[in-house]
């Protein structure tokens, strides 16, 4: 167990050093000025510059895609339960979802902006709820509805009323469809709450301190900014992994097809 | 045709199959008359054997003796009960192709199922289910999921599902058809131990005539559709067979009986103009 996960930690690290390596040596060695490329030391300097403030700015993003996050999930399988229950609701609003999934809806933070007061976090939140709204819901009305058939006889042949087939078929069924929405909206919920701080609002939080650092030119202290950003989004995706192998760890049968279709494991983050 | 089958349906009768026919998508573009009309008696005990050609109502047969299908004329009774009065008392266990274990559940709660939704008590069910791991030989793998056994395990541990509530009656379609030859022939001696222990009467559907004969103590041979039963052949193999009865003169001699009698059932469907798959 030991020697597997170093097994998987270890190539990326070393890779990661020598590409740190040769990064520094390259600023260095052609005198690169910091406001293209700031090298490697003078980033951690700021980083421990800045500590304070960092984990400030990396907290508030963090608590709006945290909240956005509960909200969307929650919301998203109360209306999956509809989508499975009404046919009718199924067919007009899965390909609705689906449709709003390829546009950039975070456009729509601006509106939200105005609709709400400036020193509210609401309506990064409310963009947050949405974009994960639309993943939970989707991928959870698949596992309710997508049962397997002979699981429904066999409930048939058993006389099994609707709501014993929802409690020991279809919901089962759905929980690693959870987990899977759970695992894409965990990211993209950092990156909405980070990227709806570039349209305005209260300036407290890593997107908005990226922008505002980089147009004065402060170019490592924007990418201080952003290792608190990727540290952010790696603590969200890593939780919901978490979560799924302590929750479920009955179903491997999902889990290793999960895993064979070269899903995000912390150990190879290549896709 | 042979309709020995329909000699004085009394009330204690396993199934009683009257009349029935089938038609899937009635009166719409795409109307298939799955099933003709069917008659047949199955006696408490007794183990038949559905055999026919692909597509010929077999399943459709047994899902109608099992009320998962209402059929489009005629009745079934089971038990002397109407086939949905039957299946609400679950009187009835049922195998398919496909073990159908549920994924989340280990293979102890996976034979307790039918046992919860009957409302038996943990205590109760706990007994039970180790007792059918028992007869089926699974008592070390209480604990398993599904996915770590081998595909015969699963499939024993269908059948010890379907037994759990010890149901008089068990209707299994093609169970051991995804089994290479070696476990397929130890499952059905399994079978029958099994249920011979638990005095359970079997409709087996099957696409194999040595599995049929084997099994069996009467196979009904089928037409291509619309399926109809063209002949049922009775097969003495004595109570206590086991693999030596393979070997059995008998046993090639009602093979052959089989094997012509789906032919002739062939030839009737190719005289009457009907597709022959
Ligand atoms: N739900 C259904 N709707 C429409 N047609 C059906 C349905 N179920 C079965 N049929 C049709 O009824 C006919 C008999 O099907 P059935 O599954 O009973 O055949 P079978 O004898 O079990 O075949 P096989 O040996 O291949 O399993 C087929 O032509 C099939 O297309
Ligand atoms: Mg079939």
């Amino acid at each position: 167990m030991f020697r597997k996960i170093v097994a998987a930690v270890l190539p990326p690290i070393v890779v990661g050093a020598l590409f740190l390596g040769l990064w520094e040596l390259i600023v260095k060695a052609f005198d690169i000025k910091p406001f293209l490329l700031p090298a490697p030391s003078a980033i951690w300097a700021e980083l421990i510059d800045r500590s304070d403030d960092i984990i400030d700015a990396t907290l508030n993003t963090g608590t709006n895609a945290l909240v956005g996050l509960l909200f969307g999930v929650v919301f998203g399988v109360a209306m999956s339960f509809v989508l499975m229950r009404f046919q009718v609701a199924n067919e007009l609003i899965t390909p609705l979802a689906v449709a709003l999934n390829a546009i950039p809806i975070i456009v729509l933070v601006p509106v939200f902006n105005n609709m709400f007061s400036s020193t509210t976090e609401v309506p990064r939140r409310l963009m947050v709820t949405l974009i994960v709204f639309f993943i939970v819901m989707v991928n959870v009305a698949k596992g309710l509805r997508q049962v397997s058939p002979t699981h429904l006889e066999l409930m048939r042949s058993y006389a099994a009323s609707p709501t014993s087939i929802l409690v020991k078929t279809r919901i089962p069924n759905a929980v690693p469809y959870l987990f899977t929405a759970l695992k894409i909206s965990a990211p993209a919920a950092v990156i909405t709450a980070f990227v709806a701080e570039y349209f305005g609002g209260r300036q407290n939080g890593l997107g908005y301190s990226i922008t505002s650092n980089a147009a004065a030119s402060r170019n490592a202290a924007s990418w201080a900014y952003v290792i608190g950003a990727c540290t952010l989004g790696l603590i969200f995706y890593l939780v919901s992994i978490g979560l799924e192998k302590t929750l479920s760890p009955s179903d491997g049968s999902t889990q290793a097809r999960q895993q064979q279709s070269g899903g995000l494991t912390p150990g190879g983050v290549t896709t | 045709m042979n309709n020995s089958a329909v000699v004085n349906p009394v009330p204690s009768d396993a199934v009683v199959v009257d009349g029935v026919s089938m038609v899937f998508n009635e009166g719409q573009q795409n109307q298939v008359e799955a099933l003709g009309s069917i008659d047949l008696v199955i006696r408490p005990g007794d183990f038949v054997s559905l055999i026919g050609p692909s597509g010929c109502g077999k399943s459709t047969l047994l899902r109608l003796i099992a009320n998962l299908l209402d059929p489009t004329a005629g009745s079934v009774l089971v038990n002397g009960k109407s086939a949905s009065q039957a299946r609400v008392e679950q009187d009835y266990g049922m195998a398919f192709q496909q073990s159908g274990l549920f994924e989340w559940r280990n293979v102890q709660k996976n034979i307790e199922l039918p046992l919860e939704l009957k409302g038996w008590s943990k205590a109760r069910r706990r007994e039970r289910s180790a007792e059918m791991l028992e007869l089926v030989k699974l008592s070390d793998f209480a604990a398993h999921m599904p996915w770590q056994l081998s595909g015969g395990m699963q499939q024993r541990v269908a059948i010890a599902r379907a037994l759990a509530a010890h149901p008089p009656l068990l209707l299994m379609d093609e169970p051991f058809g995804a089994l290479d030859e070696m476990t397929r022939e130890h499952m059905q001696a399994e079978l029958l131990r099994i249920c011979a222990a638990a005095e359970t009467t079997v409709v087996f559907v099957t696409h194999s005539i040595p599995e049929a004969v084997y099994l069996s103590n009467r196979v009904v041979v089928m037409s291509p559709r619309p399926g109809r039963i063209t002949e049922i052949i009775d097969v003495d193999l004595g109570d206590d067979r086991d693999e030596d009865s393979r070997e059995d003169d008998e046993f090639y001699a009602r093979i052959t009986d089989v094997r012509e009698a789906l032919r002739g059932a062939d030839r009737v469907a190719g005289a009457r103009g009907i597709e022959d798959r």
